[in-house]
């Protein structure tokens, strides 16, 4: 397994280097001049010139991509021309707000796909199963910030007591409640439309594997039918979830810029949103790259563990 | 004279082209629901100037922030510009996006897909691993990375809801090229020297559409919640114009005053338009599939 780990990371390397290249020519073939925006009101050629070779922006585009990779292989990501931080400081400090928000995401979008999903399949073609497929169509196609915006309005201004607060993050450390009470509306957000996904996948799965030889044997031998599903049909059936919730990493992400801009939560995906219209070109590009590499990394975890998990899958023939 | 046992000559109508349709639609409802809500959305977005009750742009003081009544609908929002009128507007915005997007998309990534699949070789490795580095990206980010770096303008939304479309009708492209280049009917048209364009568009691109054209559907509603996500940002067309996502991210300073109409009509129209192509593409998928089609 050492090696297939191995060789997926080494494989990784040639499609991350042309990431970084992605990156850094979008980002720079925006057609402002971000000097503009640092260099005061009305300024001078000379003004422009020296905050030009302060930010670096004077070198040749293949000279300050050099600069950046070698840079970024190093952990430095560069300094925000905006708040003069350093990007990679300023990530690590947001990163655990928004991988608290993506756990709780999954957490809440897997439990509920899990019961769900197989009441549905159980019963299938019944009332419950109508009502679950069409409920997962609609959180599928329902925007979520418009989501995000609705709950706002129902629990700050409908609900009283305001047992969950309409934005804002209290760090886990500093008051343990709050942080949940605060975490909730935004992780129901960014859940919803990986739960309908999940949701799907797990109905799909359990009725697939419902119309197997071993499920007919387990009840032939008189295994009580709760054993059956939870003891064969699920753990089969889980097998394809699995990689549904690893492709949902990347949901998870996309989710987390806007519920975090919604909800005020000082995550890397409002950094992103707030570096956006003031063209701070290295927060963009570092936001952009530890999305894109998350992204590679939960792949092929998912990947490994999908191997792991299916005897049937050879690491050997999972390589192809 | 011993009898001679004539041939029965049966002659067999070949169904038309509307009795065969009439006969899919019959054996698949979901088309037909999937196909009228279609309709209504094409519909209201082609004749929105003759339906629209009000300018959407025009700014009317007197009749700011009203909920909704019989004269404005879906209300009038705080510069009192009738809601309904704006939907009706947005909805152009968003099928436009939708359907442009998906065609860049479609163009790039089937065309990319055909030529890896069929010619195979160096420039399937290169080709792939372009499209690995776009795969790399969570589809939204990098949606909002271009349209961030080439402007908040309409165009540019397509072209980012675009570029992010690629990956997918590539790879599915490319799958479904390998499965059907190995066949029969493509060694024979090889065999009377059939030119290799002439192959992948005659030959190989017709056996592969049904999957290509329920990808197009639900990557539609994919498109079109981007340009929503990304009107939010306020990365897509710029205010006055309509647009649904600016409208309710425009919406959000009047929650606290519970002007809750203000969001609720462009909210409601994303979910439905998403929700059509959704529902369409499930129905496509269901009725174009053969395992999915014996199974019923």
């Amino acid at each position: 397994m050492t090696r297939y780990i191995l060789r997926r990371l080494l494989l990784m390397i040639p499609v991350a280097f042309l990431v970084t290249i992605g990156i850094f020519v979008i980002i720079r073939i925006a057609p402002g001049d971000p000097v503009l925006t640092y260099a005061g009101e009305n300024p001078d050629p000379v003004t422009i010139a020296a905050v030009r070779a302060d930010l670096g922006l004077d070198r040749p585009l293949p000279v300050q991509y050099a600069a950046w990779l070698s840079r970024a292989v190093q952990g430095d990501l560069g300094r925000s021309f905006q708040t003069h931080q350093r990007v990679t400081e300023a990530i690590i400090e947001r990163l655990p707000v928004t991988f608290e928000l993506g756990v709780a995401a999954i957490l809440i979008s897997v439990t509920l796909a899990l019961l769900i999903g197989t009441i549905s399949a159980i019963k299938r073609n019944s009332a419950v199963d109508l009502v679950t497929t069409s409920v997962t169509l609609a959180g599928v196609s329902f925007p979520n910030f418009y989501l995000g915006l609705l709950l706002i309005l129902l629990f700050a201004y409908v609900v009283p007591g305001h047992i969950f607060p309409p934005g804002g993050f209290t760090p886990f450390a500093t008051d343990p409640g709050d942080n949940l009470r605060r975490l909730v509306l935004p992780a129901i957000t960014v859940a919803t439309a990986s739960l309908a996904v999940n949701l799907r996948q797990v109905r799909s799965s359990l009725l697939d594997v419902f119309g197997q030889d071993y499920m007919r044997t387990a009840r032939a031998k008189g295994l009580h039918e709760r054993a059956v599903i939870v003891r064969h049909a699920l753990k089969n059936a889980l097998i394809p979830v699995v990689t549904i919730i690893g492709i949902q990493i990347g949901a998870i992400i996309e989710g987390a810029i806007i519920t975090e801009t919604i909800f005020f939560i000082p995550g890397i995906g409002r950094l992103a949103v707030q570096a956006i219209p003031s063209q701070d070109y290295p927060v963009v590009q570092g936001v952009v790259l530890v999305s894109a590499l998350s992204f590679m990394l939960s792949t092929l975890a998912v990947d490994v563990l999908y191997a792991f998990l299916d005897p049937r899958i050879s690491f050997g023939s999972a390589e192809a | 004279m011993s009898e001679v046992a004539l041939p029965v000559v049966v002659s067999l109508q070949k169904p038309g082209r509307v009795s065969s349709i009439r006969y899919f639609l019959r054996r698949n409802p979901r088309m037909i629901v999937g196909g009228v809500l279609l309709f209504i959305l094409l519909f209201m977005a082609a004749f929105a100037p003759f339906i629209a009750p009000y300018d959407p742009i025009k700014v009317n003081i007197a009749d700011q922030l009203q909920p909704p009544s019989f004269q404005h609908w879906l209300g009038t929002d705080d510069l009192g510009r009738d809601v309904f009128s704006r939907v009706l507007w947005g909805s152009r915005v968003s099928l436009s996006v939708g359907v442009i997007s998906v065609s860049i998309g479609f163009l790039v990534g089937v065309s990319i897909g055909l030529l890896a699949g069929y010619l195979g070789g160096t420039f399937d490795l290169l080709a792939m691993r372009v499209i690995d580095a776009l795969l790399a990206f969570p589809a939204l980010v990098l949606a909002i990375a271009i349209t961030a770096s080439l402007g908040p303008q309409i165009q540019n939304a397509m072209i980012a809801i675009g570029v992010v479309a690629i990956p997918g009708y590539a790879r599915l492209t490319r799958g479904q090229v390998l499965a059907v280049r190995s066949s029969e009917f493509i060694a024979a048209a090889r065999t009377v020297g059939v030119p290799p364009w002439r192959i992948m568009l005659r030959h190989i691109f017709p056996n592969i559409a049904n999957a290509l054209v329920v990808q197009a559907t639900l990557a539609t509603a994919f498109a079109i919640l981007a340009e929503a996500a990304l009107s939010f940002l306020g990365l897509g067309p710029q205010p006055p114009y309509p647009s649904w996502g600016q409208d309710i991210s425009y919406s959000q300073r009047y929650l606290a005053n519970m002007k809750w109409w203000m969001s609720a009509g462009p909210g409601i129209a994303i979910f439905i338009a998403v929700f059509t192509f959704n529902f369409l593409g499930d129905a496509l998928r269901d009725a174009l599939d053969p395992r999915l089609r014996r199974s019923g």
